[in-house]
């Protein structure tokens, strides 16, 4: 365990090493992700400046549950953000074996290597949203505090099972650079108010992909909007990402090391 | 009339050449008919929600203007899609463009139907299915307010789509890795294109101000065409008076860059990274 830690260390220290070197692309990368952050809530701020909005929401509910949100992205990028292309191009140019070969777990070896500073520019912009947005919605009490903390995190695995998931599939549709489209049209449920679509879609958002659990389930636990019951939203979690973690060394076994 | 016909057989055959190149990879395209229904989808009860049953108009569209106009926007985007910005960077960044200075045939006119090649292809296998889906899924109704002109306004969105990323995709020539410049102009150009919500939605000076910048002319004018009502920052067109409009601004944009390009061509060096 000591040396899985020890060599995660060494790959942060590695990645902020490489992005000091590049500081420029850095600085503007992690800018406009931030700014395009931003702007991801200007539909919401409009729709409120026209003088409607989401029945039963409040403008600040609705930017608190896009705030946590961006901050879950943030953090999942952050850790698995590179596995997707850093596996995709492995599987296209046939050199996956070289992981294959390293004395350490593949996929912890990927995940690793792939850690990606840029996307602090995310998790910032979604930061500075959400204290924004707490600061708006009144008092929160510790209790809801220590809710919201297990429910983040229960979203964060969400995002986490679906990069890996979405690697996986790299492994038989080779080259496809629009599979991360796939994930991110599904995520676009969990950025806003669950109770705006209809029920079945509810279900599919709360236990199949679970993709509700990113922004609303945590942002409604600091609004004192949680029942006891939408506790058991997180065991789905923990599964999609037991199953992201499955599927990804299942599709291992499928690579045929054929590149070009 | 011999050297028209030779040039159209060159063009042609980049198109036919594209199509078939990019139909080894059709089920890149085939990802849109997950992707594009499910954001619309989303699109759907967002705005169903938010107009709660009521028969009031936002930006001036009631609830089945909306859900129509993002239909639209939807499937004009499977018609314009472009990446000229992204081919032109990486032939520059390589050196590659070199050898277009060799063919008997201009780079830009190479690349415009090496796009329309590609289309055809999202046509058959984005627009098609997506429309499908939308009317016989959705229940929406798809039928634009006039066919001709919002043919003709979809292909000024094509050509003003082209441009203005070929234009971005000029400023390698100087920056080399343009990385940045397109990611920034994507931000914005998503935003203010209408392809996220109506532009009518924008407070007035950002309305007026998208009257003399691109982006509205890519989404926003041919989905308006389409839904067969135009209006930006106290501007109320006729249909015909706004595809004109249109088309007088693909002339400016094209203006602008033939005199981009004739710039850049000073700058190229044919050296590549």
């Amino acid at each position: 365990m000591k040396r899985y830690v020890d060599v995660y260390k060494q790959c942060m220290y590695s990645a902020v090493q490489t992005a000091a070197a590049y500081r420029m692309n850095f600085i503007v990368s992690s800018l406009i992700t931030l700014v395009g952050n931003i702007l991801f809530p200007l539909v919401t701020l409009l729709i409120y400046r026209a003088g409607t909005s989401f029945p039963g929401w409040s403008l600040y509910e609705v930017l608190l549950i896009q705030s946590v949100f961006t901050m879950s992205s943030g953090l999942a990028n952050l850790v698995f953000g590179g596995v997707l292309w850093t596996t995709m191009s492995h599987v296209r140019e046939g050199s996956f074996e070289v992981i294959l070969l390293k004395p350490l777990n593949p996929l912890f070896y990927i995940v690793a290597t792939t850690f990606s500073v840029e996307s602090v520019g995310l998790f910032l912009g979604g930061a500075a949203l959400f204290v924004f947005s707490t600061l708006h919605v009144g008092a929160i009490p510790a209790i809801a505090w220590l809710q919201f903390a297990g429910l983040f995190l229960a979203g964060t695995a969400v995002l986490a099972g679906l990069s890996l998931m979405m690697a996986a599939m790299s492994f038989k549709w080779v080259g496809n650079s629009r599979i991360s489209e796939l994930a991110d049209s599904v995520l676009h449920v969990g950025k806003y108010p669950l109770p705006i679509f209809p029920k079945a879609v509810q279900a599919a958002a709360t236990l199949i992909i679970p993709v509700g659990m990113v922004g609303f389930l945590p942002a409604s636990a600091l609004l004192g909007r949680v029942t006891a019951s939408d506790f058991a939203a997180i065991l789905p979690c923990l599964a999609f990402l037991a199953a992201g973690i499955w599927i990804y060394r299942h599709m291992i076994r499928m690579y045929e090391g054929v590149g070009g | 009339m011999h050297r028209l016909k030779h040039n159209w057989e060159i063009c042609r055959a980049v198109a036919e050449v594209t199509y078939k190149e990019w139909s080894a990879y059709r089920t890149h395209s085939l990802v849109s008919v997950i992707v594009g229904p499910v954001y619309f989808m989303v699109q759907y009860f967002i705005w169903t929600s938010v107009y709660g049953g009521q028969t009031t108009t936002l930006g001036g569209l009631d609830l089945q203007q909306m859900i129509r106009y993002f239909g639209a926007t939807a499937l004009i985007g499977y018609l314009i899609m472009d990446f000229a910005d992204w081919n032109l960077s990486m032939l520059v960044r390589t050196g590659k463009f070199l050898t277009f200075h060799l063919r008997p045939v201009h780079h830009r006119s190479f690349a415009l139907f090496q796009k329309l090649g590609h289309r055809m292809l999202g046509f058959l296998f984005e627009f098609l299915p997506c429309l499908l889906i939308f009317i016989f899924i959705f229940g929406i109704d798809m039928r634009p307010a006039s066919l001709p002109w919002t043919l003709v306004s979809v292909a000024l969105a094509f050509l003003m789509n082209f441009y203005v990323n070929y234009t971005i995709g000029l400023t390698s020539f100087w920056l080399v890795q343009s990385g940045g410049i397109r990611s920034a102009f994507l931000l914005v150009s998503s935003i203010f294109s209408g392809a996220l919500i109506p532009l009518d939605f924008f407070p007035h000076w950002l309305q007026v101000t998208q009257l003399f910048l691109p982006f509205q002319y890519i989404a926003y004018m041919p989905a308006m065409v389409f839904t067969g009502h135009y209006s930006l920052g106290g501007l109320e067109l006729t249909i015909p008076q706004a595809v004109g409009m249109q088309a007088a601004a693909v002339l400016v944009m094209f203006g602008c860059n033939e005199l981009i390009r004739r710039r850049a061509m000073k700058q190229f060096t044919a050296v590549g990274a």
